[in-house]
């Protein structure tokens, strides 16, 4: 798998596959409302990987959980914006996006497992420890697929065959599934399942897909749960994947093969990712486009290349000075002094200002607008325009190292 | 104590310096029960033959994923748990180090009188589980740890105050007024400040929950401190905050590191000298340059390519691992890592539990074109196991045919080539297939020199 | 300047450590209190209690044993609203009120006593089994089991049986049945956290194992101990009753369950309060105490674990 830096620009005019604009969520906490994602726009285009790229708190977790209205609403608010969604079939025929945010709950079930499918942290609470894998994927195909499951044979379905393929069944239906004169076409229902399902594991390259699927989650390793996960996610061919800390809780050797497997996969079906990381290396190994998010905006975003060489924003200076590498001596991190802001009932300001070396009276009162420098986006006064802000050029912070 | 055969522990060409911790063959294995009797039917060699030395000064830094066994190890060293077989000495002189390690390479029976005492006396002073009262008061004094969760390795109805002070009060070094001033030094030597004193935890952020973690580990002045995974749990900018703060006291107390992480880029950083454990082993010792400049290992390899450096250019492939760990309670005779090496050679030891699986792979279909009867043939088919080794068996199928198919596919082309060359035979009869390869020692760690260690044979021109 | 020990979090002051635990305990109140149904709870407990202290102001209190219903075979099943009787008389001329007051003061007593017994009894058992683990734990765990394999009331009743009516051994009998609950839960407890880091933490500190028993494993792992012994001060009320009922109580006694079965002949004659009342404050106290356990659940486990 190689690094994607190569095959930018080729991506950056394919078309969109979702288009973010100034989203907000809100919760309701105690001591009053927590803007926990605050104005993030990003786009992300067909066929390519974007990286939102953050610590704890930033609100990178509940941005992409918003794509499947995933936040519980209460405490959750949304508070504004659109998530614009354009499908395959709808970029095929020009067709106009859906708003992710505001579609019905039965549109937006439709959508979920099929068009857009997630994978999460932590494998082991992601998968339902009572049912089999088996049945775990098949669910999927049930729900989106069920068409595919009866449709191609020469004689006419019945209407309980039809029913039993969208689990629409009751039990007693299910059990006369198993008798004449419906039992062949019950058997075949699960024959096709059956195969599909291990089509879908294949995919990710278990092994021993039949004997996989017999067996319960606790009986997996780590790697193989999040495989299970990845071929559930992927197996109606989905537009979108959103990939939360996918590889968190693997070891390093494992996650390097499931990234890999990603990767693969991604390029073979033309799927778009949206990978949400604290991790700045998989990050740059993984991402075409990166967007580093801080305290509910994003402050800096661009082709990954770019970003990692010429970082704009003091945060992402900061973040990457401080991860451990070979370039770095001991006792000489650079530590961002101070932590992350409550984002309780904000004022207008840069969130980053209270920890920011150089930060200077005017990042108190603005909020800086995520500015255009070349494809590469940054949220910071220092590259604003003095004139277009209304402000005297000396008011402006100087970021050390940087060309104005 | 069994004999051990004299492993170089990395002190070959070191100047006299100041021992702080010595493990000689530490072994801690958990007992697997099962059933209502709760019988004993196997053991998880969770750790399995470790030596090292951890000298005065130096941070030692102990690498691998999980199950290799580093967490335990920490906590054996620490006093946590015991050993189930080996020692762990504390501040053994050098010249009682070389005569133990003289001792330990002859068989108990042939050692002399003199050596003998000379045991005794070290084990009465020196060894964690048979040291006296005073010996291991002293010990306890200087030797603390750092956990690596911060939220659950502070008790959340205890004030700080109270947390930081209590080895002062256990030891009873100080009490009253003087316990509380001698606390907020502790806590203002990491950051924190008098403020604090009466909070409970769960009012700070994880990065200061690790410092007074970290001022509660100093109370005493100790020599040295065991850090089991301190920074995993936090975000990078606070990370880096700790291990800025950690490298800093160590300057200035003069404290000695084991330094335990999964993180390659934290470990390389901070340490000196670094370990890499795989199942229970060390597999590479080194210094941080030497493993990371020259890894002489195929997992060092692996675990370097699997995470690449932020600072590396972006060209250099991601790589992870394929294949399965050996099970923890039965590992492999050979290497232990073979079951996953890029480069496994005949000799790494392949064993019939290797073949076993490979037929199960390829039992399971959809890899490759394979003739669907094997799926019927095994292990459906299968129904014994003779094992005289690890290297010799045969398998006792329901019928011939099932035999048939297996031998064949055992002696066809699909078998990886290392695996293959180390098959010294196959035969079939009746309907057992008897399968045998070639037999080979233990691994053991040998010098590349100046102290770089490494148990693989392709560089140690061992098998 | 007010300094944040984190942003959002509660200010730094230098308060000493009193000021601090009575701050902690307020909150702790605060939280209780802001649910309706413990603060009920906890009314009904304090006008019960508060009936209880006062019985002798409120009643005549009986001579030579004031827990002895008194006798007037002149008022014999007298109704309601009969001068001098607010609440009628019973089959033998007691004053039902007078029953109920001094009944309340018994129930307090068997509760206390037998709550405090068991759970004595109980953390002391649990935490041998818990903290020390090994062979003793399998003992002990099987003297439980074999307790628990008997259904509690049959136990008590057995019990109470054999050594004969009196109150003192309907205490003895309750205690004996009802400790195993807290073995289970506090053993069950232990274990848990003794799985923290911070138990190790205390370890290498050098401190004691008793010493890391009272002061890291014990304080965290009582409070559902606390919620299980006051719903049962609830609960044994309950159990008493029901036991004097069945007749294994001392006749005569001022105590709500004696006076709930003394009452049950005159029911289908129509003479219903002297069984009706006593009932009532049996069916009161069990249920404050059991609201009252019910909040404190809610307020407490969440806040040990996390926080």
């Amino acid at each position: 798998m190689t690094a994607p830096a190569a095959s930018a620009p080729s991506k950056a005019t394919a078309p969109l596959v979702v288009s973010v604009h100034d989203l907000r969520v809100h919760f309701k906490v105690k001591a009053g409302v927590a803007h926990a994602v605050d104005g993030v726009s990003f786009d992300v285009r067909d066929g390519e990987t974007l990286g939102l790229v953050g610590e704890t708190g930033c609100g990178k977790t509940v941005t992409a959980r918003s794509f499947l209205r995933l936040v519980k609403t209460p405490p959750g608010i949304y508070a504004g914006g659109r998530i614009d969604f354009w499908s395959r079939d709808a970029r095929r025929s020009g067709e106009e996006p859906v708003d992710l945010l505001r579609i019905s709950d039965r549109d937006m079930l439709a959508i979920r497992g099929d068009r857009i499918a997630m994978i999460f942290q932590d494998p082991a609470k992601a998968l339902n420890p009572a049912m089999s894998i088996g049945d775990q994927v098949a669910e999927v195909f049930y729900q989106h697929r069920s068409e595919d499951l009866v449709g191609g044979g020469p004689d006419r379905v019945p209407s309980i065959v039809r029913r039993a393929s969208r689990q629409a069944t009751t039990a007693p239906e299910r059990l006369a599934l198993r008798l004449p004169p419906w039992r062949r076409q019950g058997r075949a229902l699960r024959r096709r399942v059956d195969e599909l399902v291990a089509g879908a594991l294949a995919e990710t390259q278990i092994a021993n897909p039949r004997k996989i699927m017999g067996r319960y989650p606790h009986e997996l390793s780590g790697g193989m749960k999040q495989r299970v996960m990845i071929a559930q996610a992927l197996a109606c061919n989905p537009d979108l994947l959103i990939a939360d800390e996918p590889t968190t809780a693997l070891d390093v050797t494992i996650q390097a093969r499931i990234l890999e497997l990603i990767a693969d996969l991604q390029q073979r079906h033309g799927t778009s990712v949206l990978y949400i990381s604290h991790d700045l290396s998989l990050v740059r190994q993984m991402c075409d486009r990166v967007a580093v998010m801080y305290a509910g905006r994003i402050v800096e975003t661009g082709h990954t290349g770019a970003v990692f060489t010429d970082p704009l924003h003091p945060y992402t200076r900061g973040l990457m000075a401080a991860v451990p590498s070979a370039s770095q001596k001991r006792g000489e991190l650079l530590a961002i002094e101070g932590n992350v802001p409550e984002m309780v009932d904000p004022t207008p300001c840069c969130r980053f200002h209270t920890r920011c070396r150089f930060a200077v009276d005017l990042c108190r009162q603005i909020d800086p607008e995520l500015l255009d420098i070349r494809d590469h986006g940054v949220a910071c006064l220092a590259y604003a325009s003095a004139a277009r802000l209304g402000v005297p050029e000396t008011s402006l912070p100087l970021v050390e190292g940087t060309s104005r | 104590m069994t004999t051990l055969t004299p492993e170089a522990t990395g002190s070959a060409g070191s100047v006299a310096g100041n021992l702080v911790m010595t493990l000689r063959g530490v072994e801690k294995h958990f007992p697997i029960k099962e059933g209502a009797l709760q019988r004993v039917v196997g053991q998880v060699r969770a750790v399995d033959g470790i030596s090292l030395d951890i000298r005065r000064g130096e941070t030692v830094g102990l690498v691998g994923e999980s199950g290799c066994g580093k967490t335990t190890l920490g906590r054996c060293v620490s006093g946590l748990s015991r050993p189930t077989a080996g020692g762990i000495y504390f501040r053994l002189s050098d010249r009682d180090q070389i005569a133990l390690d003289e001792a330990l390479a002859i068989p108990e029976d042939q050692r002399t009188n003199e050596q003998k005492q000379l045991m005794a006396r070290i084990d009465a002073e020196h060894r964690l589980d048979t040291m006296s009262a005073a010996a291991r008061r002293i010990y306890r004094r200087n030797c603390q740890v750092v956990f690596q969760d911060a939220f659950s390795s502070l008790n959340p109805r205890h004030l700080v105050k109270d947390i930081v002070g209590r080895p002062l009060r256990v030891f009873k070094e100080a009490s009253g007024s003087e316990l509380t001033e001698r606390v907020v030094s502790l806590l203002e030597s990491v950051g924190m400040g008098r403020q604090h004193l009466y909070r409970y935890p769960h009012q700070f952020s994880g990065g200061q929950r690790q410092r007074i973690s970290i001022a509660r580990a100093l109370a005493l002045d100790p020599d040295f401190i065991v850090l089991d995974e301190p920074t995993s749990a936090l975000d990078v900018s606070v990370q880096a905050q700790i291990l800025n703060l950690l490298h800093e006291l160590q300057q200035q107390w003069g404290l000695t590191y084991l330094f335990i992480s999964h993180d390659l880029g934290v470990v390389r950083l901070m340490s000196d000298r670094i370990g890499v454990m795989y199942l229970g082993r060390l597999v590479e010792q080194g210094t941080a340059e030497e493993l990371f400049e020259s890894a002489r290992h195929p997992y060092t390899q692996a675990l370097l390519a699997a995470n690449p450096d932020l600072s590396a250019d972006l060209d250099v492939e991601m790589r992870g691992l394929e294949g399965t760990v050996p099970d923890p309670a039965n590992p492999p005779q050979g290497c232990r890592f073979h079951t996953r090496c890029p480069v496994a050679v005949p000799q790494c030891g392949w064993e019939v539990d290797d073949a076993v699986s490979w037929l199960s792979d390829m039992a399971g279909g959809l890899r490759g074109d394979v003739p669907h009867q094997l799926t019927a043939a095994f292990p459906d088919a299968l129904t014994a196991v003779e094992r005289r080794s690890d290297f010799d068996a045969t398998l006792v199928f329901a019928d011939e045919a099932s035999a048939g198919l297996v031998g064949e596919t055992l002696t066809g082309d699909g078998m990886p080539t290392s695996m293959a060359a180390a098959l010294e035979g196959v035969s079939v009869e009746d309907h057992k297939v008897s399968i045998r390869f070639t037999e080979v020692d233990e691994v053991t760690l040998e010098d590349l020199g100046g102290g770089h260690l490494t148990s693989c044979i392709l560089y140690t021109g061992r098998g | 300047m007010v300094e944040l020990s984190a942003p959002g979090r509660l200010p730094i002051t230098t308060h000493g450590p009193f000021a601090v635990r009575v701050r902690r305990l307020a909150e702790v109140a605060r939280e209780v209190l802001r649910n309706p149904t413990t603060v009920a709870g906890l009314v009904i407990i304090v006008a019960l209690l508060t009936m209880a202290f006062l019985a002798p102001v409120l009643t005549e209190p009986n001579t030579p044993d004031p827990y002895q219903m008194p006798r007037d075979w002149t008022m014999r099943d007298a109704p309601p609203g009969t001068p001098g009787h607010p609440l009628g008389t019973t089959s033998t001329g007691g004053d039902v009120f007078y029953g109920v007051v001094w009944g309340a003061r018994t129930s307090l007593q068997l509760s206390v006593i037998v709550v405090g017994i068991t759970v004595t009894v109980g953390i002391i058992v649990g935490s041998l089994a818990g903290f020390i683990g090994g062979k003793l734990d399998e003992i002990l765990m099987r003297v439980v089991d074999v307790f628990l394999a008997i259904p509690e009331l049959i136990f008590a009743l057995a019990i109470a049986a054999v050594l004969g009516p009196s109150f003192s051994n309907i205490i003895f009998a309750l205690s004996v049945v009802f400790w195993v609950k807290y073995a289970r839960i506090i053993r069950g407890q232990i274990i848990h956290i003794k799985q923290n880091d911070y138990v190790d933490a205390a370890r290498v500190t050098g401190d004691s194992r008793f010493s890391i028993y009272r002061r890291d494993v014990l304080p965290n792992s009582i409070t559902p101990v606390m919620v299980q012994a006051t719903m049962d001060m609830g609960g044994i009320v309950l159990t008493a009753a029901t036991l004097s009922f069945i007749g294994l109580a001392e006749a005569g006694l001022a105590e709500w369950g004696v006076l709930v079965s003394d009452g049950q002949a005159g029911i289908s004659a129509g003479k219903w309060w002297a069984s009706t009342f006593p009932g009532l404050m049996v069916f009161l106290w069990a249920l404050a105490f059991n609201l009252v356990g019910d909040g404190l659940r809610d307020v407490l486990d969440p806040r040990t674990e996390r926080r």
